[in-house]
């Protein structure tokens, strides 16, 4: 055997009674054990056993959703290091910042990767939003993931907001005030639902609590749930949207029309898309190797380009929390830059109307745009009038952000950015 | 032994009606109660907060003129000639702090501009700055209470 020396000790491992109780199949060989080891292990279970190519074409997915995955993973883990050290208190809570920062081992770069993975992950959910889109891969029967990608978008705008405020600096302190002030101005429960974010009528110290405990506990558990939902539905869906092809077997039974005095196996539970209905054989490959080891160089991609950001550059702490004045322009973070400047024509209008607006919007769309051509291929010309729409809408956005973070300076007033006045530290 | 099967025809009797919809009922109320109890449970009951009403020290302490902003309770004591008057410091587009501008107030946060009698100017704030009430307590000092909002036009006169 002319095998590398890895792959020989790795072979050797999982013939032997331990090893072989513990991964069952060692590395396959044949086709069956290809099948085999996905179905024997917990962790690749997960996945099909086989693929549609379509799934593979990088062209195509951009691997977003994955890469969302495993920056999910990595706020998980570095989060959790985290906590270790972090007290939600507004006394503690800054000089912990600061000790992160130039005490415990590693701690500067743990943050960092923190912090950084937080803003690529806000990123990536746009990314990958505007991929599903552009490609029409919300139609049938995806409509409801689609819903549930809606909410994980919000779930991330709310871990995002309830994280950094954490540090209790001044971002924190006014971030926290501004946003539980928008919250009080939704119609009919606004003041009560700004009483019980705050736990009272003030920013302090029962605020700092609840949203440790919304960043830390609540927030995650419901993504994680809800991230699980929305790969089991990909994966029932019969994997990435792709193009109907000519071949393809088209099956459409309706459960209810299956005959209900018999007791029948799962086979005869299959519809329009379940995995092996609609696929010719020749399509698909094994998922080992073909997908399982694109999955591992994708993470491990991801972990280092999170941990060269981390390395090279050092998230933001302002200075301690000041109730009394706010930094000057007090500016959100790049993503709510855009509602930010919203916000400053109107709180109801730009705070409350307009984002409900385009979240229910948003979460309507699959229902709304019916049309069933144009899936499986980016910006194809069946879409057009859909895909203009989004695009403005995208592009409103994006100015809006622009404009929130380089046209607006000391009293939100307008600057150019090639002439930035310095920030004004003003008395009374 | 096949009283473990459910048998769809089965004539529902009185009784099995009543203890079936009761039994769902019960369930479903104590579900709704914790539910409740939970969201409860969230709301404080005592608040750990400075007072709304304090002492702002003598009336000489304010020069004839001055807007003097006291940081801890986000206000600023005006005093003209013999009168004295308190104006929140707390936007009312937001929550963020005001500055003294030269004429009338500034808000760094969205840019909201207030003239010195509170009220907007240009901005995104949908109403002036509150007026808080201000009167004299039995030892001469100022007494400001945050819980009774006066017209701008309402002066403590001394």
């Amino acid at each position: 055997m002319n095998a590398p020396l890895p792959k020989r000790i790795w072979q050797w491992f999982t013939r032997t009674r331990v090893g072989r109780s513990i991964f069952r199949i060692g590395l396959p060989e044949s086709n069956l054990e290809q099948s085999q080891v996905m179905v024997s292990s917990f962790l690749l279970h997960v996945q099909p056993v086989k693929v549609h190519r379509h799934s593979l074409r990088a062209s195509y997915s951009l691997g977003l959703g994955l890469i969302l995955l495993y920056l999910f993973l990595i706020l998980t883990g570095t989060g959790v290091l985290l906590m270790f050290y972090y007290v939600p208190s507004t006394e503690k809570a800054y000089d912990i910042m600061k000790d992160l920062q130039y005490v415990v081992s590693a701690g500067l770069v743990i943050r960092n990767m923190h912090r950084w993975a937080g803003h690529l992950m806000v990123l990536f959910v746009l990314l990958h939003m505007c991929r599903v889109f552009y490609t029409g891969a919300y139609k049938r029967p995806r409509e409801f993931n689609w819903v549930i990608g809606v909410g994980l978008f919000l779930l991330t705008l709310g871990l995002s907001f309830t994280g950094y405020l954490l540090p209790w600096d001044q971002l924190a302190f006014w971030a926290i005030t501004v946003g539980t002030n928008i919250a009080g101005y939704a119609p009919v429960i606004g003041t009560k639902l700004k009483y019980l974010m705050l736990g009272g009528n003030v920013v302090g110290q029962e605020a700092l609590t609840r949203f440790y405990a919304l960043h830390v506990i609540v927030l995650p558990t419901v993504a994680l749930l809800m991230v699980a939902v929305h790969l089991w539905r990909v994966r029932k869906d019969g994997g990435l949207s792709r193009p109907d092809e000519p071949g393809d077997i088209v099956q459409q039974i309706e459960l209810k029309q299956l005959p209900t005095n018999k007791t029948y196996g799962l086979m005869e539970l299959a519809r329009g898309t379940t995995p092996q209905v609609g696929k010719n054989p020749e399509d698909e490959v094994f998922a080992w190797p073909h997908l399982v080891f694109r999955e591992l160089l994708l993470f491990l991609l991801v972990t280092a380009v999170v941990l060269f950001l981390a390395i090279f550059w050092n998230a933001p702490l302002e200075e301690l929390a000041n109730p009394i004045h706010p930094p000057n322009p007090a500016k959100a973070p790049w993503y709510f830059l855009g509602l930010q400047e919203l916000v400053s024509y109107s709180a109801f209008w730009g705070g409350v109307v307009v984002p409900g607006l385009l979240v229910t919007a948003l979460m309507l769309l699959p229902y709304m745009d019916r049309q069933r051509k144009g899936v499986g291929r980016w910006f194809a010309r069946e879409r057009v009038v859909a895909n203009t729409i989004f695009s403005v809408c995208l592009v409103i956005a994006v100015v809006l952000t622009i404009i929130g973070t380089s046209f607006r300076g000391p009293n939100w007033g307008w600057v150019v950015p090639w002439k930035q006045p310095p920030a004004i530290t003003e008395g009374h | 032994m096949n009283h473990s099967i459910p048998d769809n025809k089965k004539d529902v009797s009185r009784r099995g009606f009543f203890q079936l919809t009761l039994g769902w009922l019960a369930g479903s109320f104590a579900v709704a109660a914790s539910a409740a109890g939970a969201v409860r449970f969230l709301v404080p009951n005592v608040l750990f907060e400075p007072s709304l009403r304090f002492k702002a020290g003598k009336p000489d302490d304010y020069p004839d003129g001055s807007v003097t902003f006291m940081e801890d309770e986000r206000i600023f004591l005006v005093r003209q000639g013999n009168t004295f008057r308190c104006l929140s410091a707390i936007c009312t587009h937001l929550g963020c702090t005001v500055n003294r501008a030269d004429h009338g107030y500034h808000c760094p946060c969205h840019g909201s501009v207030f003239d010195d009698q509170g009220a907007v100017k240009s901005g995104p704030a949908p109403r002036g700055l509150e007026w808080f009430q201000v009167t004299l307590s039995k030892d001469n000092r100022l007494l400001v209470d945050k819980n009774q909002r006066v017209a701008a036009d309402k002066y403590l006169v001394l």
